[in-house]
């Protein structure tokens, strides 16, 4: 299998605090990746390091073999990332369906020229109309998302990620802040998702959904890798074990921190 | 000599600048409005002022009265006009401001005459040597002793009772005060007639070092104070200071070596450019 | 008639000056408390260079454009500070060029610029063609409303940070907001320099840009019927009633406050609550 992604020896410093140290590894073609530890352990910052919101101090990262280091946020999803954040933000000034659409419209949001030229969205529309129905929220297309429960902005935020010109999904804990059954249905599509050919990193503390439907994991803590492969391998690993007991009661303190 | 006369009558400057500003960064601090009609309560302070000095003969009564009367008006501003607003979008409390700070300027205009008042009193106008052959007007000396005691006062209580310490947690993170029972309106209150009677003291000892008070004293230091707080870094009492303290030096040189190019508001507007396109989060505050 | 005929130029020079500074602010969201200055840039580019002997329409374009390239410069501020900064960042601008302009004896100093050349247009042809230019400025705006760039411009408006991980290049659609809303402020500016034949720095203060920015609040911020609507009455209403003329600021600043404070999103909105109370889109 080739690598779609590949995280080579990425270190970030703040301000002398070390975030991320040395951390390897590659996301292969069609996979489920799991990017998983306990809470401050650096996944959302090497998220951010490879949508360039943070650069890294050194090391490299490549998506498809080219080197994306230096590149800009905005140049990088039109590469083929895609970040479905953590806290959802959808844009409350427009419907669900528009919000979908804008993202849709790839092509013509280019450039401002090329903005300022095109006034037509049927195509862009239709796309979004497919990925609600996809995703199981047609029902709100032309409702505001102001009014809507966390289920629906997950989607949301979901289909947004799904409407960009897309080889790599990048899902930061979309489960969190759904109860359990939601949860499930939510980990349910995404996996469909992946079925339908989209490459996946999961970051996610609910790890009975991780478990079932994560291909392989990466674990992180304290800034370093300290585990990789086969879910049930790396969940019977005594380091991983460790840093989950260790650090566990925090873990859950954040978990609930993110649903409040 | 220039050097140092520069240096002080910098310091003076910065200091009723301190004075203007510190109310501001309060009021930022707390709610995260940026209050353009704070510059209002100077104004009003000047007026309470010299109309309580020229009937009592007493500048006491007369800083008094202004820091009581601007002091409630403040704490009127924030019920009435913020406190309904607070959840609107940062641009809707700053153009309420601007407009609640215009139609007060306009109202000292209506109600007191567009050309002022001036004192009846001749009020700390005799003047000291200093530094060899410095001269300086009392009242410039008191402006400055005058900020330091204030200020230096304002800092024991912040860090020494409770209320002062209520303050201080709410600015930090009003959430997390509020969950541990301080009220964020009472604050408010308190920072609000704090920052407001603070303006009007200026307003007291600026216009009795110009003897005049007029219904425009309040536009140029409203937003220089803006400019001010900005440089603190948005917030923070002890950044407000240093920038107030160092605008006022900035200008004091710029009038005299770029007068020609640059009139003095223009001087600290550029100073302020400067500065936030090298740091966009102000000098003095840490980043991140 | 010749009153009726200045007072109606007045009228379309102020709602082209509001619909510019709604393109920035009102559509993408990008504060400025100093746009004043750029419709003085436009009007001292053209006025100096009418006297010069530049014909008229001529210099229009040369005003746009330097207003526009000084407007892109303070476009890239914006994409350095945000929100809070920003706001205090473009009103230094403001003072910056009046303190600029105050100390150049080219530019007139104190005195300004007076005796400008008329053109070959009759007053009511200049009316006429001030009109057009304002027309032509609402439909401009509507238009950018309803193509791709518009909804850009309102997803930053609404949350920037987001736009760029939509694959949005941010900075350039903000400068592109800096770059037409500034050049329409300076064609504005060359009007205003031809109309009133006559222009010193303080009537490109911060009251001038308060008063711009209170025409597109009072109308709603974005809606382009609505601060038409407010820009063509409070440029008027002081002429009309002398009353309101000797407490235009008091008028001014009142409206600003009781409309922020009651109503935040302007006439539109009031209007769209009476009328449509259900729809969602207005707030």
């Amino acid at each position: 299998m080739s690598a779609l992604l590949s995280v080579g020896a990425v270190t970030v410093l703040f301000d002398g605090v070390t975030a991320l140290s040395d951390v390897s590894f590659d996301v292969n073609q069609g996979e489920l990746l799991g990017l998983i530890g306990p809470n401050g352990a650096g996944k959302t910052t090497l998220l951010r390091v490879i949508t360039g919101v943070v650069r890294q101090t050194s090391g490299t990262v490549l998506l498809d073999g080219r080197s994306l280091d230096g590149l800009p946020t905005h140049l990088r999803i039109r590469r083929g990332l895609a970040l479905s954040q953590q806290i959802v933000t959808p844009f409350c000034g427009m419907s669900v369906i528009d919000n979908v659409a804008l993202a849709a419209g790839a092509k013509k949001t280019a450039s401002p020229v090329k903005a300022l030229f095109h006034t037509r969205r049927e195509r862009e529309l239709k796309i979004g109309g497919e990925l609600l129905a996809r995703l199981g929220i047609e029902s709100q297309a032309n409702e505001s998302p102001e009014i809507q429960p966390m289920g629906i902005l997950k989607r949301l935020e979901l289909a947004r990620s799904l409407a960009l010109v897309l080889r790599l999904l990048l899902l930061d804990e979309p489960l969190a802040g759904l109860n359990s059954k939601e949860a499930r249905l939510l980990a349910d599509t995404i996996t469909e998702i992946n079925r339908g050919g989209t490459t996946i990193v999961l970051i996610e503390h609910n790890l009975g959904e991780v478990l079932r439907v994560c291909h392989r994991l990466v674990v992180l803590d304290n800034g370093e890798k300290i585990a990789e492969g086969e879910p049930e391998t790396v969940m019977n690993d005594a380091t991983v074990r460790a840093a989950y007991l260790g650090t566990g009661a925090a873990a859950q303190a954040g978990e609930r921190h993110a649903a409040a | 000599m220039l050097f140092v006369e520069l240096i002080a009558q910098g310091l003076i400057q910065g200091s009723i600048y301190a004075l203007i500003a510190l109310g501001l960064t309060l009021v930022y601090g707390l709610l995260r409005i940026l209050h353009v009609a704070h510059a209002a309560f100077f104004t009003l302070g000047g007026y309470v002022g010299v109309m309580v000095a020229n009937q009592t003969g007493s500048l006491a009564a007369a800083i008094v009265a202004a820091m009581i009367v601007a002091g409630i008006g403040g704490i009127l501003v924030f019920r009435l006009c913020y406190q309904p607003i607070l959840h609107q979008p940062p641009f809707v409390p700053l153009i309420a401001s601007i407009g609640l700070y215009i139609a007060a300027e306009e109202l000292f205009r209506i109600i007191f005459g567009p050309s002022g008042l001036t004192y009846g009193y001749a009020f700390l106008q005799g003047q000291v040597v200093l530094f060899g052959s410095l001269r300086f007007k009392l009242a410039e000396i008191a402006v400055m002793l005058g900020s330091a005691a204030i200020i230096g006062v304002l800092s024991l209580l912040q860090t020494r009772t409770r209320i002062g310490v209520a303050c201080q947690a709410t600015v930090s993170d009003p959430q997390m005060a509020e969950s541990f029972g301080i009220s964020l309106r009472r604050v408010g209150d308190i920072n609000f007639f704090v920052g407001s009677a603070l303006a009007a003291f200026a307003g007291v000892m600026v216009s009795v070092l110009n003897n005049l008070v007029e219904p425009t004293m309040g536009s140029v230091p409203s937003y220089k104070a803006l400019a001010i707080i900005v440089l603190g870094g948005l917030g923070s009492v002890r950044g407000t200071l240093a920038a107030a303290l160092v605008l006022g030096v900035v200008e004091s040189f710029g009038t005299v070596y770029l007068g020609h190019f640059l009139d003095r508001n223009a001087i600290a507007f550029a100073f302020l450019i400067l500065v936030l396109m090298w740091r966009p989060q102000g000098l003095f505050a840490r980043s991140g | 008639m010749e009153y009726e005929i200045s007072l109606a130029t007045t009228m379309a020079i102020s709602v082209l000056f509001a619909l510019s500074l709604n393109m920035i602010t009102g559509f993408c969201g990008q504060i400025s408390l100093g746009h004043a200055a750029f419709l003085g840039v436009g009007a001292y580019t053209s006025g100096i260079l009418a006297k010069a002997g530049v014909p008229f329409l001529l210099t229009l374009p040369l005003a746009m454009l330097l207003a526009g390239a000084l407007g892109v410069i303070v476009g890239f501020a914006s994409l350095r500070v945000r929100a809070d900064f920003l706001a205090i960042t473009t009103m230094g601008v403001g003072f910056l060029f009046v303190g600029i302009v105050r100390q150049q004896d080219v530019l007139g100093a104190e005195m300004g610029i007076s005796a400008i050349p008329d053109t070959d247009m009759s007053k009511l042809a200049f009316m006429l063609f001030a009109v057009a230019m304002a027309a032509a400025t609402a439909v401009l705006s509507a238009y950018v409303r309803r193509c791709w760039m518009g909804r850009v411009f309102a997803a930053i408006a609404e949350d920037e940070d987001t736009v760029r991980v939509m694959g949005i290049d941010v900075p350039s659609f903000k400068l592109t907001a800096f770059a037409l809303g500034t050049a329409l402020a300076g064609l504005a500016g060359g009007l205003y320099a031809q109309h009133l034949k006559f222009i010193a720095p303080d009537s490109f203060g911060f009251i001038e840009s308060i008063t711009v920015l209170s025409m597109v609040v009072v109308g709603g911020i974005g809606s382009v019927i609505g601060v038409t609507v407010s820009a063509a009455v409070l440029s008027v209403l002081p002429s009309w009633f002398q009353v309101i003329g000797d407490y235009k600021l008091l008028v001014y600043g009142g409206l600003l406050f009781l409309m922020m404070r009651f109503s935040p999103g302007g006439m539109a909105a009031l209007v769209t609550r009476v009328f449509h109370p259900d729809r969602w889109g207005a707030k």
